[in-house]
C-alpha cells in the first residue's frame, strides 16, 4: 500500500526542480502530489494554500524568515522540511531541517530518508495491510448496511451503541477501501455474505 | 511520456496532438475536428472561431500537469464564454458518450461472472453515473446560467462562485472505488475485454480528475475576477 504525501519543491532552478520531481516519482511505496515553488517570495503563499506534508527547499531560498516561523505563519506545524543541497551550506543553517537531500543521493538513499521521516505511518500501513480481512462482527455489520439498515437499526439489532457501529463502519471502509453502500454490496455478494434477494433498495 | 513546455499559437496543431494525444479530446471539445493538415494552432482556432488564448490556456495547463491556479497574465485574455462552451462539451462527452459506452463494454465484459455479481456491479456503475450526472447538471443549471448573466452585466445577490467552489467535490472518487472492486474482488477469470474496460476506467478517472482541475484552477479564478469587476 502506498503512502500519500503532498510535497512542495522550492528551488529556483527549473532544471534542478524537475530533476527532483522526476526522482521523487520513481520512488516506490509512496504516492506524491508535487507542487513547485519557483521563488523565495512565493514560499509563504504556496505553503499557506497547499499545506504540503513535506517542503523540500534549497536553503538559499530561506531569506528573511526561519522554518519555524514559516510553519507557524502558514498553519502547518507538522510540515517536515528537507534541505536540498548542492553546495556547501553552513551547519548552523542545516540544524533547523528535519532531513537533507543531496543532489548526488541515489534513489535508495532518498527513499530511506523519507521512510525514516515517516516510520510511524509506514508501520501503520503495514499493520493495516495485514488486517485487511474483516472480523466476524464487521461482516455482520456489512450485511446490515447492505440490507439498507440505518446505523440506529444496526445498533439495536446487534446490541451495540450507534457510536460503536460508526467506528466499525469507519474501520470497514479503511480496510476494504470501499466507502459507499453500493460498493459494499458488491463486496458482500462477491464474498457470499448475503444473497441478492436480501439486498435492500438503496 | 508527453512532451512538456508551453505551446504557442505559431506551433503546429499536429505537433501538439502527436506529442500529447489526450489533447485530441480537448481540441474536439473546443469544436475542432481532425484533418487539420499542417496548419498552426492559431490558424485552426481562427478558422473554427475558437478563442486561441483560452484554447492554449487549457492545453498548456493540462500538459504542465499543474495543480495550482493559473498565472495572472494568462488569465487576462481568457474568454469565459469559450471556457463555458468547452466545459459544456466535456459534460456532454462524459454523459452522452463516455459513460454509456463504458456501461455497454462493462456489461459485456462481466458476462461470465455469476449473475448476482454482474447485477450489483452494474448497479454500482449506474449509481455512479447518476452521481456524475447530478454533479454536472448542477453546473449546467446553476453555475453556467449565473456566469452568463454575469457576462451580460446582470447582478445576482443570491449566488456567487464561492458557493460553487465550496461544494465542488471530487467526482472521480467513486470510479476509483469501482476500479478497486474489480481489481481486488472480481470473482471471474478475467478477459481481454475486462482489461479493456479497466483501461477505460483508468482513463475516465484521469479525464474526470483533470476536468475538475480545469474547473477549479481556470474557470473558478476567472469568474472570481469577473465578479470583482462587476
Amino acid at each position: 500500500m502506498n503512502i500519500n504525501l503532498k510535497i512542495a519543491v522550492a528551488e529556483a532552478s527549473s532544471i534542478v526542480r524537475s530533476g527532483v520531481e522526476v526522482q521523487m516519482k520513481r520512488l516506490s511505496g509512496f504516492r506524491f502530489q508535487l507542487m513547485e515553488i519557483t521563488g523565495s517570495e512565493l514560499v509563504h503563499e504556496a505553503i499557506r494554500t497547499h499545506k504540503p506534508d513535506i517542503l523540500i527547499i534549497n536553503p538559499s531560498m530561506i531569506v528573511g524568515f526561519t522554518l519555524r516561523q514559516l510553519r507557524e505563519e502558514c498553519g502547518c506545524p507538522a510540515m517536515k522540511c528537507i534541505a536540498l543541497l548542492y553546495s556547501l551550506t553552513d551547519r548552523s543553517v542545516l540544524r533547523s531541517f528535519d532531513e537533507q537531500i543531496n543532489i548526488y543521493d541515489t534513489n535508495d538513499e532518498i527513499k530511506q530518508k523519507l521512510e525514516k521521516l515517516y516510520i510511524e505511518e509506514i508501520q501503520d500501513v503495514t499493520e493495516n495491510d495485514e488486517q485487511q480481512i474483516l472480523s466476524t462482527r464487521e461482516k455482520e455489520i456489512v450485511v446490515c448496511v447492505v440490507k439498507g439498515m440505518t446505523n440506529r437499526a444496526i445498533a439495536d439489532r446487534l446490541f451495540l451503541s450507534t457510536h460503536t457501529v460508526i467506528t466499525h463502519r469507519r474501520n470497514i471502509a479503511r480496510k476494504l477501501q470501499i466507502h459507499s453502500a453500493s460498493g459494499l454490496t458488491v463486496y458482500a455478494i462477491v464474498n457470499k455474505l448475503i444473497e441478492l434477494k436480501e439486498v435492500g433498495k438503496q | 511520456m508527453y512532451k512538456k513546455g508551453q505551446y504557442r499559437e505559431t506551433d503546429k496543431m499536429s505537433d501538439l496532438i502527436c506529442d500529447n494525444y489526450p489533447m485530441v479530446l480537448v481540441m474536439y471539445r473546443f469544436g475542432v475536428g481532425l484533418g487539420f493538415g499542417d496548419k498552426t494552432i492559431g490558424e485552426i482556432c481562427r478558422q473554427n472561431e475558437v478563442d486561441v488564448c483560452t484554447f492554449l490556456a487549457v492545453v498548456n495547463f493540462l500538459i504542465e500537469e499543474r495543480t495550482t491556479p493559473m498565472k495572472e497574465n494568462t488569465e487576462e485574455c481568457l474568454s469565459v464564454e469559450a471556457l463555458i462552451s468547452y466545459l459544456h462539451n466535456a459534460h456532454d462527452y462524459f454523459l452522452k458518450f463516455r459513460f454509456p459506452h463504458l456501461r455497454i463494454k462493462l456489461v459485456e465484459a462481466i458476462n461470465d461472472c455469476p449473475e448476482d455479481v454482474a447485477f450489483v456491479i452494474t448497479r454500482f456503475f449506474d449509481e455512479y453515473t447518476e452521481e456524475v450526472e447530478k454533479h454536472m447538471r448542477y453546473e449546467e443549471k446553476i453555475v453556467f446560467p449565473y456566469v452568463r448573466g454575469l457576462l451580460k452585466g446582470k447582478e445576482n445577490t443570491r449566488y456567487n462562485i464561492s458557493i460553487f467552489r465550496k461544494r465542488h467535490d471530487q467526482i472521480e472518487m467513486k470510479i476509483i472505488e469501482l476500479k478497486n472492486l474489480l481489481l481486488k474482488y472480481y470473482p471471474g477469470k478475467g478477459s481481454h475485454s475486462l482489461n479493456n474496460v479497466l483501461f477505460d476506467i483508468f482513463a475516465t478517472e484521469q479525464d474526470l480528475f483533470t476536468h475538475n482541475l480545469i474547473e477549479d484552477n481556470i474557470f473558478t479564478p476567472a469568474i472570481l475576477k469577473l465578479e470583482k469587476r462587476t
